[in-house]
């Protein structure tokens, strides 16, 4: 059935749904791991800051530390879409 | 510049007759940090022991003490107090003598007074809360107590009750169930509390009170009135006190722990049986100050030298030398570690790269416009407080930055502006098919998208942003290098020397390998070169013997290092959050106009009725919400993320830390005239 309705359009704007989905799960799951990685993190940062104040700077960083995965995704992301 | 201030290591030396006048004099000066001196057997300090305070130092602490208690009842503070005349020190003393106690005196009366009357108002209130349950009982509250054979249990309890012991019960029906007063004999009254056990009876003391609890509650009530009035009274008594008095508080507070400074600062001298003597810093080009200067207060019985330095690494207390606009980000550098004495200061290169990456993430002039008004809004706001005065003045250089960027991108609050981006475009298509060229047309009518052709610049700023790592980093490594060579000794500070320069070669021997196979926008394209073995061509060839080159050069120092290799890439790569994160708050404004303006208002436009109305305005709430949501979110991304690149990418390359703060003896006085 599917193969008689598919004309080039049609292929194309499949495939321009599957980059836009690719670039959704790259986003996505790279957001999940980010959140996951910064979890621990930043429980143990925000003890730390509560010892100790002087421990913001150096807390706030480590809690970010993860998020270079999320950049990654989303880099993958938009080289999907505006590539 | 990229070095913090040059400091001199000076020796003080006099006759314990000269203590007092040295301490005055360095303490006005502002500029000699005080090696504490720690008793640890040194021969060149044999005999010498920590100094005694200055005569009158307890004296004045209990004043002092007495001042900030004051103070902390009425909640003021030296920034509280604004800028007045200055009071002179001679006036002040003999205030601090003649009026201080009365006044310690009345304040503490009238917070003996405050607190007795606010704890007398809470036992009134507790009482009040106790005959609540009280209010319908059937008795005068004196008929419930004091009986020989009778006793009356009061509680909460589950359900109605039922005992097998004679009893009288009055029963009150509740929502969180019944409250029950019961009268039984003494001599049933342990198997009565047993029994009602079983009903989950929460007793409740019957209060020795007379008369109907409604009455007692009424009068309870009335002392609390008064006893509320009385206290008033008593805060306006405070007040008068406190405006009258406020500036003579916390100008003899400055003067006084200025006063208790001097006095204990023999603790951190050496002193003798006669002398004493004292090492510390000065930055070199005030030291002749010293010198004169203390010379002259002790007419000449002063001994001052400057010492020879050991190790320059470790010791000197660390104070910048920016110029100005670079003193903001000295913040960021406390933040993370103030430098030691002999490393390079990069707070001025940081505060030129941060408002540059700033404004490369938000790149926008809308939200550059929106937070540079903050910025000036929020200046009179923190006045007082130098760390505030510094990020705001960040967040000022931040926005301004974030304007031009936002003239070159084309952008306001996520629209194009009426020019064309310079070089490179960041605008994306948003609620359209890309690809259809009508669509496009109709975007750009809209002006969200201009043309199809700047959709697709966005790989080139991505290698953009890679350029500005490539070349953060590699600064990065060479200043390491500097580092290493200054602060370093021996055959390892060549090891570390080298393996920075292998950082270097393998970051640019993975580059030229790369050009070599594959061509990518702004960055030199080497595949084209011939082949010379096994398909390679020349670049990648050159490109794999520089990188083994830098291996080699990193495993000298530590073989363990190379593990570390991989973190090149990833390193060079988290520079592209300048772009990506920026992509991201130019994609949330678009849809948020998208949303507001052409699903919500433009319809709503054109045929207008009273429900359009109403759209509308929701509309336009939506358009201002989404927009707040986005400049918050460009300022948290905006600031965290080149914080970040600094930190982590940046400063891991060369920078150590962990200077010691230069803290000099002394004060700046706001409120007292300098003696």
């Amino acid at each position: 059935m599917a193969a008689e309705i598919m004309t080039v359009e049609v292929a194309q704007a499949s495939a321009a749904g599957m980059k836009a989905i690719g670039a959704g799960l790259a986003v996505g799951l790279s957001g999940f791991g980010a959140g996951i990685g910064e979890m621990g993190i930043g429980a143990a940062a925000m003890g730390a800051v509560a010892e100790n104040k002087d421990m913001f700077g150096i807390a706030l960083l480590f809690t970010v530390l993860p998020e270079t995965i999320v950049i990654f995704g989303l880099v993958v992301a938009l080289l999907l879409m505006f590539q | 510049m990229f070095q913090p201030e040059s400091m001199s290591r000076l020796l003080i030396v006099a006759s314990k007759q000269q203590l007092g006048p040295v301490i005055t004099e360095l303490f006005r000066m502002n500029i000699f940090h005080i090696d504490d001196y720690v008793e640890k057997g040194d021969e060149e300090f044999e005999g010498f022991r920590i100094g005694m305070p200055l005569a009158g130092a307890d004296v004045t602490s209990a004043a002092l003490v007495k001042i900030r208690s004051i103070a902390s009842a009425f909640g003021i503070s030296k920034d509280t107090v604004s800028d007045t005349k200055r009071s002179s020190l001679n006036e002040l003393k003999r205030r601090v003598e003649q009026d201080l106690p009365a006044i310690a005196e009345d304040v503490e009366k009238l917070l003996a007074k405050k607190t007795k009357h606010e704890s007398s108002v809470k036992e009134f209130e507790q009482r009040i809360e106790a005959l609540r349950p009280f209010i319908d009982a059937p008795a005068p509250l004196e008929l419930l107590q004091g009986y020989d054979t009778v006793s009356f249990i009061a509680g909460n309890v589950k359900g109605p009750i039922n005992l097998s012991v004679p009893c009288e019960i009055w029963e009150k029906q509740s929502k969180s169930g019944n409250f029950v007063i019961l009268a039984v004999k003494n001599s049933d009254v342990s198997t009565a509390e047993k029994e009602l056990l079983d009903f989950q009876i929460q007793k409740v003391q019957i209060p020795s009170e007379t008369g109907s609890a409604t009455q007692a509650t009424y009068e309870y009530e009335q002392k609390i009135l008064e006893l509320n009035k009385e206290i008033t009274e008593l805060e306006t008594q405070m007040e008068s006190i406190r405006s009258k008095h406020e500036i003579f508080l916390m100008s003899s507070e400055e003067f006084l722990s200025g006063d208790v400074e001097q006095a204990e600062a023999p603790l951190r001298f050496a002193t003798s049986e006669h002398a004493f003597a004292v090492t510390g810093w000065v930055p070199t080009s005030k030291a002749t100050k010293v010198f004169e200067n203390l010379d002259a207060a002790c007419a000449g019985k002063v001994y001052v030298s400057e010492l020879e330095v050991e190790d320059y690494n470790e010791m000197p207390p660390v104070e910048y030398d920016n110029p100005d606009f670079a003193h903001p980000t000295q913040l960021f550098m406390d933040l993370y570690s103030r430098p030691r004495y002999t490393e390079l200061d990069p707070s001025m290169l940081m505060a030129i790269v941060f408002p540059i990456m700033f404004g490369l993430i938000l790149g926008d002039v809308g939200y550059g416009l929106v937070l540079l008004i903050m910025a000036l809004g929020l200046r009179s706001l923190v006045k007082g407080s130098e760390a505030g005065m510094q990020l705001v003045a960040v967040l000022r250089n931040c926005s301004i930055s974030a304007v031009i960027f936002g003239v070159a991108f084309s952008e306001a609050f996520g629209f194009s502006l009426p020019w064309q981006p310079v070089w490179l475009s960041r605008h994306i298509n948003i609620g359209g098919s890309g690809a259809a060229e009508p669509a496009i047309e109709e975007l750009a009518a809209h002006g969200m998208a201009t043309s199809a052709e700047h959709v697709s610049h966005i790989p080139q700023l991505l290698v953009l942003s890679i350029w500005i790592g490539i070349l953060h980093i590699t600064l990065g490594r060479l200043w390491g290098l500097r580092n290493a060579a200054v602060m370093d000794h021996g055959h390892h500070r060549s090891l570390k020397m080298y393996a920075n320069v292998g950082w270097i070669l393998v970051m640019w021997g993975i580059l030229i390998a790369i050009w070599g196979n594959f061509p990518i926008p702004l960055m030199p394209d080497l595949s084209g070169t011939p082949e010379l073995v096994a398909g390679m061509n020349i670049a990648t060839i050159a490109g794999i013997v520089i990188l083994v080159l830098g291996l080699v050069l990193i495993a000298r120092e530590n073989v363990l290092d190379l593990m570390e290799v991989p973190t090149i890439i990833s390193n060079v790569l988290s520079y592209t959050r300048l772009i990506a994160v920026g992509l991201s708050s130019v994609a949330i404004a678009m849809v948020t106009n998208f949303i507001a303006i052409d699903m919500i208002i433009t319809p709503q436009l054109e045929n207008l009725s009273i429900v359009g109305i109403v759209l509308i305005i929701f509309g336009i709430m939506a358009f201002l919400f989404g927009h707040t949501l986005n400049t918050a979110l460009g300022l948290l991304g905006g600031g965290l993320h080149p914080l970040r690149l600094h930190y982590v990418e940046f400063f891991t390359k060369f920078y150590r830390g962990g200077g010691k703060k230069y803290d000099p003896f002394g004060m700046v006085r706001k409120l007292t005239e300098q003696n």
